[in-house]
This record gives structure tokens, sequence and C-alpha cells, in this order.
């Protein structure tokens, strides 16, 4: 009788503990996306093909749980939003609208990158500015969207010729508003992503690009979680990565490519511009990459201490705040992509 | 060869002979299958199949067919802007809101449908500046109200003189014509951020939520800026006007100019900040009006009667919470006695008016980029919001007993992009009558 009633605490306390497991788990996971300029609900590339493919649903139809998308028109920026307002627990954006975000407290982390691409940057001129190189940048009216990995590469390229945005006139134009600019020489210049119709028109001319310079292109982008998803479920959260690292395996295959541009052409990119962009791009396993490296930790860290020091963002930090790294390498071991990606 | 034998090779040849034919049967009995597959037809997997419709290199054909629908389209559509599609020499954006309601007061007679207010408006860019953003623009506005009259609201020219593209600067605009008065928060607080159907009492009583045809110039100071959110906040916004002070679609009726001014103040923080949405305002008008004996008119065009009202405002809106304060006193002239300028006994009636409003939402509907999705279908954040609002008026201090007090419970449901459903009863008590006076309003306000 006394052992049966030693035995009775243990025995509660290992109930406890089965129930408490088994009972974690969430009604539904909403995972945040950037819109596109046709505002159609959907992705493209990696995550795309996951969404297409069903994987997500596949993976947690055995636990009951819904996902939920949702598609943000204002990309980084409204994702931030919903962060900030308990929306979403998932996401995936471009790197700077992180660092500004951690950098104002916003209570996520970074799990993965989404490769190492990075975005590359396009400069085109008014032909009648007289701008020939980027020097001659110094005192012109140059447009661009301010918060964007565009703002960070540009201050970047500024730099590098011993420049900073107070040698030129910034005027915050979002991406449609600069062709305008262009086109009616409101302004000398514009930095854009690869869209660049006045170019094809011979409207503008295309200065410098980064495609020959990719020291100057927008660094990876990344997938993150909020703290308290991550904290409360942690089982959840890396198999939502794993699942996601399948569709940048995908991704990764050279065979895949033309697929990829496809899914781009469909939520609004231009064929032409899309190839032409890939002029100088990484391998395709390089670029899309899941990694989270030493080198990345550094190029983000580096990312961090020049937003501080152009004054992007007033509260310098140390990387390991943005980065949760218990998910990236288990994640990637468990599906045997540790022996794909071989980093030396 | 024995006839056993001979049994067997007949019943052999028989049975192998209705094989063969049964065989030969067989291909026209059976299903076709897929060559090289051996999943039955109609269970394969097709979402793996080849499309033909892609199958192959592009041809001088496909591209001739391309180039034929491309000027198919271009003339579909040339058509379509010629005969059926309106047009306008200059940037055109058009938007209306109309309120519909169901009113019943424990009043006599105060029971019913409403029309409430219909408002049409137009607004657009006269010149765009591409460069700084000191864009010319125009709105024209025409409204109705309970009293059924169509007539001119908004009619005013916008200039900003100031840039208005880089959100890292301050702004300043000027507005010059018919426009809303910018006094406190209640008059100036749009219908569709207005948790109450009826706004406060001092605010149609003191005359400060009408129109007036004048020239505005507002602006801010220091602008707060988060690029994670695409968010600014000034930490000081200011407004100053001048109008003529008699009110909407009537000419000057006096000599003398109403000036109001505004200053509020923000919380300088960024968007992930809890005191984000935090304000502290204050407004002053002051004018002058015709001299009045209770009813009667002494001075017809003359002005003279001091007419002035103060105001401060303490606001935190910050989805899902919300809280608005407001108090305001007037000031108004008129005569005790006499029937001229020059022997009427004048004294100043001084009025108050104060309230205090708590709301709360379930829901998306005051997140921007929730507002702002990819979406298929006709989707809106569907929000519930309850508020609870006490609405304080005295409209002559020196007098006991002559106030009301409107306490409104009410909710709010929001379920499509431009239409709420609004829930309202009030307790109103006038202590200047015996009778306490309850009434409930349940409306629809819609717009485009």
């Amino acid at each position: 009788m006394r052992k049966w009633i030693k035995a009775l605490p243990v025995a509660a306390l290992l109930f406890m503990t089965v129930i408490a497991q088994a009972e974690e788990k969430p009604k539904v996971i909403r995972i945040g996306a950037g819109g596109n300029s046709l505002n159609l609900p959907k992705s493209s590339g990696a995550t795309g093909w996951v969404d297409e493919q069903g994987l997500l649903e596949k993976e947690f139809a055995k636990d009951g749980i819904k996902i939920e998308r949702t598609f943000y028109k204002a990309m980084g920026p409204g994702q931030n939003e919903a962060i900030a307002s308990g929306l979403i627990d998932f996401g995936s954006a471009g790197d700077l609208v992180l660092v500004v975000g951690r950098a104002g407290g916003l209570p996520y982390k970074i799990i993965s990158t989404s490769g190492s691409g990075g975005s590359n940057v396009y400069i085109q001129v008014n032909p009648a500015s007289g701008i020939k190189s980027l020097k001659d940048l110094k005192g012109k009216r140059i447009g661009y969207q301010k918060g964007t990995y565009l703002h960070l590469c540009f201050n970047r390229i500024l730099d590098a010729i011993g420049l900073s945005e107070k040698d030129i006139k910034g005027v915050n134009l979002i991406n449609a508003d600069a062709q305008a600019a262009l086109a009616t020489n409101s302004v000398d210049a514009i930095v854009s992503n690869s869209s660049r119709p006045l170019v094809d028109q011979g409207v503008a001319k295309l200065l410098f690009d980064t495609r020959k310079y990719p020291q100057f292109k927008g660094g990876p982008g990344a997938i993150f979680v909020t703290e308290a998803f991550a904290n409360k479920y942690p089982d959840i959260t890396k198999r939502v990565l794993k699942t996601l690292l399948k569709g940048y395996y995908w991704a990764s295959k050279p065979e895949n490519q033309e697929a990829i541009i496809q899914s781009q052409v469909k939520t609004g990119g231009i064929y032409k511009h899309i190839k032409a962009d890939q002029i100088g791009d990484f391998e395709p396993t390089v670029k899309y990459d899941p990694t989270v490296t030493p080198e990345v930790l550094k190029k983000y860290q580096e990312m961090i201490d020049f937003s501080v020091k152009r004054g992007i963002i007033r509260r310098k930090f140390n990387v390991n705040e943005l980065f949760d790294l218990r998910f990236n390498e288990p994640a990637l071991k468990e599906l045997g992509y540790d022996k794909y990606w071989v980093h030396k | 060869m024995s006839r056993k034998k001979i049994a067997i090779l007949v019943l052999g040849a028989l049975l192998i002979g209705h094989a063969n034919l049964q065989a030969a049967e067989t291909p026209e009995a059976e299903p076709p299958k897929e060559t090289g597959s051996a999943v039955p037809f109609g269970s394969e997997d097709l979402t793996t199949a080849e499309n033909l419709d892609e199958a192959g290199a592009v041809s001088q054909a496909d591209l001739s067919g391309v180039r034929a629908e491309l000027a198919t389209l271009s003339d579909q559509l040339t058509q379509r802007l010629d005969k059926t599609i309106a047009n306008s020499k200059r940037s055109l954006s058009i938007s209306g809101s109309s309120q519909t309601r169901y009113a019943v007061s424990t009043s006599p007679g105060k029971s019913g449908f409403l029309f409430n207010s219909a408002i049409l408006s137009l607004k657009g860019f006269l010149k765009k500046d591409y460069e700084e953003g000191k864009s010319f623009s125009y709105t024209l506005g025409l409204g109705s109200n309970a009293s059924y009259n169509l007539q001119p609201t908004d009619a005013y020219l916008q200039y900003s003189i100031g840039q208005s593209l880089d959100i890292e600067k301050p702004y300043l605009s000027v507005n010059i014509g018919q426009q809303k008065k910018q006094f406190g928060l209640e008059a100036t607080t749009t219908e569709d951020k207005q948790p109450a159907i009826n706004t406060a009492q001092f605010a149609s009583k003191l005359g400060l939520s009408s129109r007036d045809i004048g020239i505005r110039l507002y602006g801010d100071f220091v602008p707060i800026v988060d690029l994670g959110y695409n968010y600014r906040i000034p930490l000081i916004e200011y407004s100053l006007g001048l109008y003529n002070g008699s009110g909407t679609n009537v000419p000057d009726t006096n000599r003398n100019k109403d000036i109001e001014g505004r200053v509020a103040i923000n919380a300088p923080v960024g968007y992930y900040s809890p005191w984000r949405g935090l304000t502290f305002g204050t407004s002053f008008y002051r004018g002058q009006q015709d001299l009045y004996k209770g009813a009667t008119l002494i001075t017809n065009g003359e002005g003279e009667a001091v007419k002035s009202r103060y105001g401060a405002d303490l606001s935190y809106v910050s989805a899902p919470l919300g809280f608005t304060a407001e108090y305001v006193l007037g000031r108004d002239e008129k005569a005790l006695t006499g029937t001229t300028l020059a022997n009427a006994k004048r004294a100043i009636t001084t009025s108050r008016g104060y309230t205090v409003t708590f709301f709360y939402e379930w829901g998306e509907q005051f997140y921007k980029n929730s507002r702002s999705q990819s979406r298929n279908d006709d989707w809106w954040p569907t929000t519930f919001q309850p508020f609870i609002r006490y609405d304080h008026w005295d409209p002559d201090t020196s007098l006991a007993n002559n106030e009301t007090a409107i306490t409104t419970v009410g909710f709010n449901f929001f379920f499509a992009e431009t239409t709420k459903f609004q829930l309202n009863y009030s307790i109103s008590d006038d202590k200047a009558t015996p009778l306490k006076q309850n009434s409930f309003a349940a409306q629809f306000q819609f717009g485009f």
C-alpha cells in the first residue's frame, strides 16, 4: 500500500506531462507573405511550390492543424505590422525590413535564410541628366523606396564611392511612382528592382547594376517565426521549417529553374527581365541555400552596423538577437540536406 | 487411337477453340490501357500528365495568334473607352457615403425610419508634381442631411506648399474654399472612425461640425518615421484657418472674419511602442456674429457680438483599445435688453460641454495592412466594436439644472470595406425637463 502511495505523485506528474505534451498544438498556423504586382494571393519560387503542392496542409492534416496564409500588399512592412498585432506566426521577408523590425523590438527570430542569392539593384538614369558615372549622382535627384533593400544597397554603393544620402537629393518613391517620375524628368535617376520598362522603351538608360558587382546585391531574405510560437511549439516550428526547406531543395535543382521563372511571370514578373536578372547569378544550389552559416550571420551583423552608421536604425544590436539557431541544422539533418548543402 | 483419347482430343480442341474465341473477343470487351502503365484507366494521376497545349516550341503561327489576340484586345478596349467607360479631363476619384437608420424614442412621435445623410464626393489632381509632391488637387462634394435638401458641402482647392513625398520631412498645405472646420476631435473625426451614431452635443450646438468658406493652412513638424512599418507620426500637427464665420453655402453676414486654430502633440514613438496613438490637442475659435436678443436680430451685417470657443482633447487610439476625451468652452455674446446696437445691454453666455468615450475592437478593421491584402474574393476583416460614451452639455453655466447628459452604449459591426452596422442605446437626462428620454437607433452606414 505504501509503495502505491509513493508512486502516486510520480504517476500524476507523468500523466500531467503527457497530457500537456498532447495538448501543446495550435489550432491554426498563420503564415504571412509579401504580395505581388498583380495582387494575386500566391507566392512564386520555393514557397510558391510548397503552397502549390499543399505540403504544409499534408504535413499537419494528421494533427488537425489548419494552415492560414495572408499575402500583404505592403510586403515586409505589412508583415511587421501583422507581427506587432499578433496576427501571424511565420513569414518571409527581405533582410532590411527584418533588421528594422527587430531594432524596434519586434518579437520574432529568423530560423532560416531564403537562399544566399539576394536581389539585384538597378540604377536607371534620365539621358538628359548628364549622369555618366556613379560619382555623377552627387547633387542629383534620385528616386528610391526607403526602408527596402533598395535603400540599403544604394547606401552601400554611395559609401563605396565616398558619398552618402546627404550628398544626393533623395526622393522617397515606390517603384511605380519612381518609373513615372523618371519618365517625366522629375528625377534624374531611380534605384529599382529588375523592372525597367523605360530602358526597354529607350526613355531611360541603365547606368549600373549589381549583376556585375554582386557585393552590392541585397542580402539574403529570411524565414522568421514569432518568439512566442517558437517557444510554445518548438516541434511544430521545426516541422514547418522542414516542409519549407523541401521547397528550397526543389528550387535548387537546375531542372526546376524554368518552372520558377514561370511562377514569377504568373505573379507579375516580366519574363525578359527575370531571365536577364539571372546573368551572373549564383548557381541554384547556392542561390537557394537556406543554411544559416557563420557567413550569413556575419553579413547580417554587417548590415546592422551599416544601418546604424547610416541612421536607418537607431539601436545597434547583436545578430544573435535576430536568429534562433535551434531549428535550422536539425531540420536540414533530418531531411538529409546537410549532405546536399555542405559548407567547409 | 482409343475412344477415350479421341474424346479428350475433341474436348481439348473445343476448349482451345473457345479460349481463342474469348481471346479474340477480349480486346473489344476490355477498356483501353495506357501503354506501359500498370494503373487502370481512370485511376491515374492526371495532374502530372503532359499538357499537350504546352508541348513543342513556339511557332510563327503561335506568335501570329498572340499578335491577333493583342490587336483584338486593343480594339475592344478602345471601343469600350469610347462608348461605355466614363472619362474626365483630369484625374477623378468618386466616393460617397450614406446613413440609413431606424430610431425609437420614449418621446412621442419620434420613432421611425430615417434617411440621415447622403454625401457624394469628387476628388482628383489638377496638377501632379512628381519631383517634390507639390501638387494641386480639388475636392467637390454634394450632400443631403435629414432635411433632404441637396447642397454643396466641400468645394475647395488644396495645394501642397511644402514637399509631400519624403515621409521623413515636414508637410505644409493650404486649402481654399468651403471646407470642414478643424476644431477638436468630435467635430473632425470622419464617420467611419466615430463609434457613436450621433456626434457630441457641443459639436452641433456650438457650430463646430459645420463647414465654412475660407482659407486654412496646416502641416506638421518633427516627423517620427518607422521604416519597418511605413509608419509616420509627426510630433506636432497644426492648423490655422480664416473663415467668413457665417456657415455653409451663405455669403459673409458681417465685415469680420473668424479665426480658428489647433495644435496637437503626438507621442513621438515608433510603431511597436505601447504609447503609439496617444495625442493631446488644444483648439480655439474666435470670431464675431450678429447680436440677438432672444430670437430677435438687433444688428445685421455689423457683427460686433463675441463668439469664441476653446477646447482641449486627449485620445489614445491603438487597436484594439481606444479612448477619447474632449472638453469645450463656448462664449457667445447676447443682448439682454435693447433694440439697437447702441442701447443693447450685453452679456456673455458661457456654455460648456465634455465627452468621454471608450471602445474596443475584435477584428482587424483598423490595421492598415490587414485591410490591404491580396485576395481572390471580396474579403474584409470582420470586426466587432463595443463602446460606451458619456456626453454632457450645459448651455449656460450661470444657470442651474439646465444641463443634458447622454450616456450611450453601442455596438458596431464592420463586415465590408465601406459598410458598418451600428446599434446605439442612449439614456438622455435633460435636467430642464422632468422626463428622462431613452432612445434606440440602428443604422447602416455605407459608402463607396
